[in-house]
């Protein structure tokens, strides 16, 4: 049947019955797609608009303590044990080749508790590592959107990496005791080396994301798609390669500390005179490696300081000079502390060595300058704060003290004091030795000249800093810097030498030590941990109220940089937070294993004819 | 054992107790947000002084460097006996008047560095907007000076007609990115971000459910792609008529000013 019919146009034509029907059918069609495309929009637009919420969401919140709170702690915590599992290593495996190739056992032994120390600390670390990522996601989705968009691959390496460095350090402990000799044995070494490696690389990864939000590419700019960010410049920013090499220091540095402050728990909780000198000489060494360490560390934050002044000024000098520049005086604070307790810790340690009574008048003169020094280096001057802070402190500067402020006199105070804190070291090595070589009296001479002329260096060019401009000045610190290491280095040098074959005034006293000197290496520990926090806070407080430097602003509520005494608060609590974990993790180890005690006769002699750093069996 | 546990507790404690302490002694000082400024054509003197007053003091960071005349100069005090930045802001640069010269000062802080001073001044439109840098430039101009800035200035965007700021992100209360999608200023990119392509297709990609973008450019011009997206519901397309409305006017706020007109003229050129 045909669908023809009869009917009329508006323009009185007939039409076919087909027209009519067509009509109808396209009527009916419309509506179909209309309601079709109804479908697909209700479908469709929710979604987008979903989508758009998704896409738009910057932040999340964080019950009772806020995002900012929960992130801080979090990732400061995971920072603390890093730098602990990075740093630890790095000396295990220096002592592991001091056992190997110097054929002392008790070094491999120190270095294997090192590691044990090192193992149950590593599962803490990823843990809050993983705590750390999961509120990143949450709590700011806009910026990890954002960072994940450039530094996708570079964080898929670095899983990677972690893996391997779990492995690797499994296989380090693990294998211990059974590749112990011969060439297996240098293989294991190899082992810790390559546990170095994963560790620095891991590291390096880590830090090139949290450099790029402080020091982007100068061509990254608010409107600039991550997509279009090209990966090795923001990978390898102007302050990444400052941070690698400060943190690789300080996790040194801070990796000794929390040794130090392990051996002495164990120390004070000793029941035997052979454990009790085993973690007495245990807490020297770590000691002796955080302040040793630390003796470099300025130079590594200089250096950072400069590549951020370089980057960008006004970061540089809000850091220095603007609201930021109260912290200095209070990081200038726990320098003093640090300077104080470790040359404390090895002036208590002096009164266990035989001979070591003839240095004992020298120390009040050495503490003298010690205090003089953290008084010049804690005075603050050129404070360009805002005029709450102008006010408070009732003017510019002290109208006396204040010239103590400028850096010529605070790079002249630390100078000292780490010239002051290295004879420390060298009267604790020279303490219960006597040199046995003819020319004994003429380098003992030459030292003691070396100490003179650099002291006068540093002095000369801290007052002469005055007289000159203020970019003069700025290179006068290397003249002062170079010359307190080379004498460190020349006296080291001539020591070494001088030593060999000296007679021994009597042999260590290990585990006779009062426990106030324990109480030194925790006040260390607790001093090196609180810095570091205070270091982050320094770090992150800089880029003030953007997530990355003038291209990500920080909107949320949380946007403004608090004061110093609220971040203090959190820094407390963070450490306080990381020693409740440490002590905790360090005592599950004790469960699992007794550590060895390195078999060592409290009554040893202590010089072999080599560098004295740990009781020996025998002259 | 107890009593030196104890004792070592003490010790932690007390070591964190005394920093706290120490840090919460000396003067505290939060860094400041800069908040959004947005002014009228009517805009009063009063005004403008006051919220350049407070970013100079604060969010602006001026302080930072511009508060003793040790790395830049003197303000809001006198300057080497020539007086405060509103005394002698007009005799800086020959041809620039006060106003001009401030501004240029902080757009493009390198043309004229003041002797003895390095050039180390950001261009601050990467972290001021445009009425945040007007409101700091009428503030200084206030201090010993006659404030000649009006809302004018504000609204034409700059001191020059060859003045291009590379303006930040608004300062709002929303984030910078809330209202937009993407950041990119790629023109497909921009679309996609935005879903443009569950509707329309182009080469191949998308649902044909409106109007084609392949050849749009050749059907219509840029203006009325334009009102299309901003006020879809105005005009609907031949053959389209029965989805108007469908298309949501989002995209007004949801696009920068320049994704639109960079999707405009993309899809202007589709012919």
């Amino acid at each position: 049947m045909s669908l023809q019919g009869r009917g009329v146009d508006e323009n009185g034509r007939e039409m076919s019955l087909s027209r009519p029907m067509a009509r109808r059918n396209r009527r009916i069609f419309k509506a179909l797609g209309a309601f079709g495309l109804l479908a697909v929009a209700v479908h469709v637009f929710p979604e987008a608009a979903w989508a758009q919420e998704v896409a738009s969401r910057q932040y999340g919140t964080f019950p009772l303590v806020g995002s900012r709170i929960a992130i801080w702690v979090t990732a400061q915590v995971h920072l603390l044990f890093a730098a602990f599992v990075l740093g630890v290593p790095m000396f295990a495996v220096v002592a592991e080749a001091i056992g190997i190739f110097g054929g002392d056992e008790k070094y491999d032994k120190l270095a294997k508790e090192f590691t044990r120390l090192l193992l149950v600390a590593y599962s803490a670390t990823a843990i809050w590592g993983a705590i750390l990522s999961f509120l990143l996601v949450t709590l700011y989705p806009g910026l990890w959107l954002y960072l994940t968009e450039i530094f996708q691959i570079s964080m898929w390496v670095y899983v990677g990496l972690f893996f391997f460095e779990s492995f690797t350090l499994y296989l380090y402990y693990y294998g211990w005791d059974r590749w112990s000799q011969g060439r297996a044995k240098l293989g294991h070494w190899t082992l810790g080396i390559l546990l170095n490696v994963w560790g620095t690389l891991v590291m390096f990864i880590a830090n090139s994301w949290l450099t790029y939000m402080m020091s982007p590419p100068a061509d990254v700019g608010p409107d600039t798609s991550p997509a279009m960010v090209q990966f090795w410049s923001a990978f390898a920013n102007a302050t990444w390669m400052p941070i690698n090499i400060h943190r690789l220091i300080a996790n040194v540095v801070f990796g000794g500390a929390i040794v130090g402050a392990y051996a002495a728990y164990r120390f004070l909780m000793a029941k035997t005179d052979e454990e009790r000198a085993h973690y007495d000489w245990m807490g020297y060494v770590g000691n002796l490696i955080a302040i040793g360490a630390l003796i470099v560390l300025p130079f590594a934050g200089y250096y950072l300081g400069r590549e951020i002044y370089e980057f960008n000024q006004q970061m540089g000098i809000t850091m220095m000079g603007g609201f930021m520049s109260w912290l200095w005086i209070i990081q200038a604070f726990l320098i003093g502390v640090l300077f104080l307790t470790g040359n404390y810790y090895l002036w208590v340690g002096m009164g266990r060595i035989p001979g070591a009574e003839r240095f004992t008048p020298y120390t009040k003169y050495m503490l003298i300058v010690l205090i003089l020094g953290v008084i010049v280096w804690a005075t603050p001057h050129t404070i360009i704060g805002n005029r709450e802070e102008l006010e408070a402190m009732g003017g510019t500067f002290h109208p006396f003290l204040g010239v103590l402020g400028l850096m010529s006199a605070k790079n002249t105070a630390v100078n000292i004091m780490i010239l002051t804190t290295f004879l420390s070291f060298l009267l604790y090595r020279r303490a219960n030795a006597r040199p046995t070589v003819s020319w004994a009296k003429t380098g003992t001479i030459v030292q003691a000249a070396l100490f003179v002329i650099s002291a006068l260096i540093v002095v000369f060019y801290g007052v002469y800093g005055y007289f000159v401009s203020a970019i003069i000045r700025i290179g006068f610190s290397v003249y002062q810097v170079l010359a307190v290491l080379f004498t460190i280095f020349a006296v080291v040098g001539i020591d070494i030498f001088m030593m060999r074959g000296a007679e021994s005034r009597g042999a260590i006293r290990w585990g006779h030590m009062p426990p106030r000197s324990q109480y030194a290496l925790f006040i260390l520990a607790v001093t090196f941990t609180w810095l570091m926090g205070l270091m982050g806070f320094a770090r992150s407080g800089i880029r003030q109220h953007w997530h990355v430097w003038e291209v990500m602003r920080d909107t949320s509520v949380d946007a403004a940089t608090p004061a110093l005494g609220y971040a203090a608060v959190v820094i407390s609590v963070c450490v306080l937070i990381f020693f409740t974990l440490v002590a905790f993790i360090f005592w599950l180890g004790a469960l699992a294993e007794k550590p060895v005690v390195a078999k060592v006769s409290p009554g040893a002699p202590s010089v072999t004819g080599g560098p004295e750093l740990a009781p020996a069996g025998g002259d | 054992m107890l009593v030196e546990n104890l004792k070592i507790l003490a010790v932690v404690i007390g070591t964190l107790a005394v920093f706290t302490l120490v840090a919460n002694s000396i003067p505290q000082v939060q860094s400041v947000v800069p908040e959004e400024l947005s002014f009228g054509a009517d805009v009063t003197e009063g005004e403008l002084t006051a919220s350049g007053e407070i970013l100079y003091g604060g969010a602006g960071g001026c302080t930072a460097c511009h508060g003793l005349g040790t790395v830049a100069p003197n303000l809001v005090t006198d300057e080497g006996g020539t007086g405060s930045i509103g005394v002698r802001c007009g005799n800086r640069v020959g041809g620039q008047d006060c106003k001009e010269y401030l501004y240029a000062s902080m757009v493009e802080p390198a043309d004229y560095v003041v002797e003895g001073y390095n050039p180390i001044m950001p261009d601050m439109r990467r972290s001021l907007s445009n009425e945040q840098i007007w409101a700091l430039v009428a503030y200084l101009q206030s201090v010993g000076g006659e404030v000649t800035v009006t809302g004018t200035d504000i609204n034409a965007g700059g001191a020059g007609a060859d003045q291009a700021p590379a303006s930040p992100a608004p300062t709002t209360a929303a984030p910078a990115t809330a209202t937009t999608t993407t950041a990119s200023l790629d023109p497909v990119e921009i679309m996609r971000a935005n879903t443009c392509f569950a509707c329309h297709v182009l080469s191949g990609e998308g649902a044909p459910i409106g109007p084609a973008f392949d050849g749009i450019g050749a059907r219509v011009d840029a203006d009325y792609i334009r009102r299309s997206i901003l006020d879809p519901a105005a005009e609907a397309s031949a053959g389209y008529e029965a989805f108007a409305g469908l298309m949501p006017p989002i995209f007004g706020g949801q696009l920068t000013a320049a994704q639109l007109e960079i999707i405009v003229q993309f899809l202007a050129s589709q012919q």
